[in-house]
């Protein structure tokens, strides 16, 4: 019983004696507010550098799912089909579920289009025996590949050209820059950390007074670094809550241009904020960083005090 | 409650501060301890708050061998030993209330028992109404007593002031050595370095005198006009 009492008399001791670091932890960030505003300036300009980049990242992906749908097939059909069963073709093609369009185009129009794209004129080109070519935008869902497949079983079809190779280097592209947003989020996570224990150390240095004293009167190494160490956990956590501001911000100065592209292509286009998960672990990582920062930082000045 | 055995302290840059160092001090003991600037009284008292250790021979307190306790247990030894420093050591960024509360908040204390202590150490102290004040603009004599209210506020059996009226006028001088007295008439052990002779030679306590760090006298001065330690109270 008495035993009880004790250890719930010494958890008591516990809580006041981390309340009271948190508060003085508080009370040195805010006896200094421009010091400690602009160390959070700089954390959170760190770290919406991988958060911006991650949500233009996400942005980017999910523009990419819905340019898949303007993918297409070009099949080519035999030369000696003519226009009347081309056109025959394309409306039993369109009938297809996994077919969203059929486009058909003849001769002619391929000529006049190959001649734009290469400069020559009709009659360079010569009698070059063009067929009619059918332009099949597959289906949002469809497979592609197995659809292509299809078609070049079909009788009097030449050729299907999957014309992908835009698409794939987009999502290569998306790719690299999902990596690169990888290492600038790990870089700028070292460089949270490396500000935060640069911090805490001028901030023990300027107060190795203070330090010493707490060191005198009998304090242990433990309490001595705990309101350092929640110091470095508030800077972390303002500076992430300063990052997700700032790309908030970013994401309300881009949403008018965005809006105003979109309408140019006839579709309503705005910008995702990246989810609150992300968010909610972006500030307590840099909250967790700013702790481990400040324990580096500590823990090569304590060795000092007691010889 | 002090024991010192052949105790000898070698700095690093080679300065031998004290040599073969050898008393007692009892428990409830007050004693001073005197020497010209630079004999090692500053150096005695840090080896028993463990701010040194010794380079040979063995300091005891409540029995055990200080030098031999190992950096977790000093903050536990230092808790029973309060120290007065003559640079007081205050926090100048917090008020009288703040720095006497330390010692407590490091204890783990309730606000409440914290206050009442408080409240009692700065009565002692004779700085209640000063509570609320910020360090820095009280005189040197009123900080002196802040940082012995803080030495007292966690009622330790040991009691070590360093040059305590360092640069005090007489009058605040005795004033503070009185209220040692009191303290120890409380039960505490005092152990004081002065270079203050007069004061010494008036309150007729046991005196502790070191010269080039060595112990070279250890006497009880007859105080003038023979009254004994009466001629303060
Ligand atoms: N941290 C130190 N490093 C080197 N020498 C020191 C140190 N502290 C004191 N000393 C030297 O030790 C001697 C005794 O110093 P101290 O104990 O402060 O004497 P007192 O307090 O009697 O004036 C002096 O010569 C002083 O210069
Ligand atoms: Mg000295």
């Amino acid at each position: 019983m008495s035993a009880a009492k004790a250890i719930r008399a010494g958890f008591r001791g516990w809580l006041r004696r981390h309340a009271y670091s948190l508060l003085s932890s508080i009370g040195a960030l805010v006896r200094s507010p421009v010091a400690s505003g602009m160390t959070i300036g700089v954390l959170a300009i760190a770290l919406s550098l991988p958060l911006g980049l991650y949500t233009a990242l996400a942005n980017l992906s999910a523009m990419n799912t819905d340019l898949e749908r303007l993918e297409s097939i070009s099949v080519f059909l035999d030369a000696e089909l003519d226009e009347d069963r081309a056109r025959r073709l394309a409306s039993s093609l369109s009938t297809s579920p996994d077919v969203l369009t059929v486009d058909p185009i003849s001769p002619e129009a391929g000529m006049r289009e190959l001649a734009g794209a290469t400069g020559l004129d009709d009659l360079e080109l010569g009698e070059v025996p063009l067929p009619w070519v059918l332009e099949v935008t597959p289906a949002r869902e469809g497979d592609v590949g197995g659809l292509a497949g299809r078609l070049r079983a079909l009788d009097g079809i030449d050729q299907v050209i999957v014309d992908l190779g835009w698409l794939r280097r987009l999502e290569a592209l998306l790719g690299v820059f999902a990596r690169l947003v990888e290492l600038v989020a790990v870089l700028f996570g070292l460089a949270v950390l490396f500000v935060i224990a640069n911090t805490i150390r001028a901030e023990i240095q300027s107060r190795h007074e203070e330090i010493e004293v707490m060191a005198l009167v009998g304090a242990t190494p433990a309490w001595i670094r705990r309101p350092f160490l929640y110091a470095g956990f508030w800077l972390g956590l303002f500076g992430g809550l300063g990052a997700w501001l700032l790309v908030r911000l970013g994401l309300w100065l881009l949403a008018g241009p965005v809006r105003d592209l979109g309408a140019s292509y006839g579709t309503p286009a705005s910008l995702q904020a990246p989810p609150a998960e992300l968010i909610a672990a972006l500030i307590i990582g840099s909250g967790l960083l700013g702790i481990a920062g400040a324990a580096v930082a500590v823990s090569r000045q304590l060795h000092r005090i007691n010889p | 409650m002090i024991v010192f055995e052949h105790v000898a302290k070698r700095y690093a840059g080679g300065v031998q501060a004290l040599a073969d160092v050898n008393f007692r001090l009892e428990p409830g003991e007050m004693a001073f301890l005197t020497g010209h600037s630079g004999a090692g009284k500053s150096t005695l008292l840090r080896l028993i708050a463990l701010l040194e250790r010794p380079s040979r021979g063995q300091v005891l307190f409540e029995g055990r061998n200080v030098g031999r306790l190992s950096r977790r247990q000093i903050p536990m030894l230092r808790r029973r030993v309060g120290v007065i420093f003559q640079d007081h050591k205050l926090l100048t960024d917090r008020t009288v209330f703040d720095n006497v509360a330390l010692p407590l908040h490091i204890a783990g204390l309730s606000f409440g028992e914290i206050k009442r202590r408080v409240g009692a150490a700065l009565d002692q102290v004779g700085l209640r109404d000063k509570s609320g004040m910020p360090v820095p603009v009280l005189s040197g004599g009123e900080q002196q007593r802040v940082g012995i209210a803080r030495a007292i506020v966690a009622k330790p059996p040991l009691l070590l002031a360093d040059e305590p009226t360092g640069n005090l006028d007489p009058a605040l001088s005795e004033e503070l050595m009185r209220l040692f007295c009191t303290l120890n008439e409380l039960g505490t052990t005092v152990l004081i370095a002065t270079h203050d002779l007069y004061l010494v030679r008036q309150l007729g306590r046991r005196t502790l005198v070191l010269d080039h760090g060595r112990m070279v006298d250890d006497t009880v001065p007859v105080p003038p006009g023979s009254t004994g330690p009466e001629v303060l109270r």
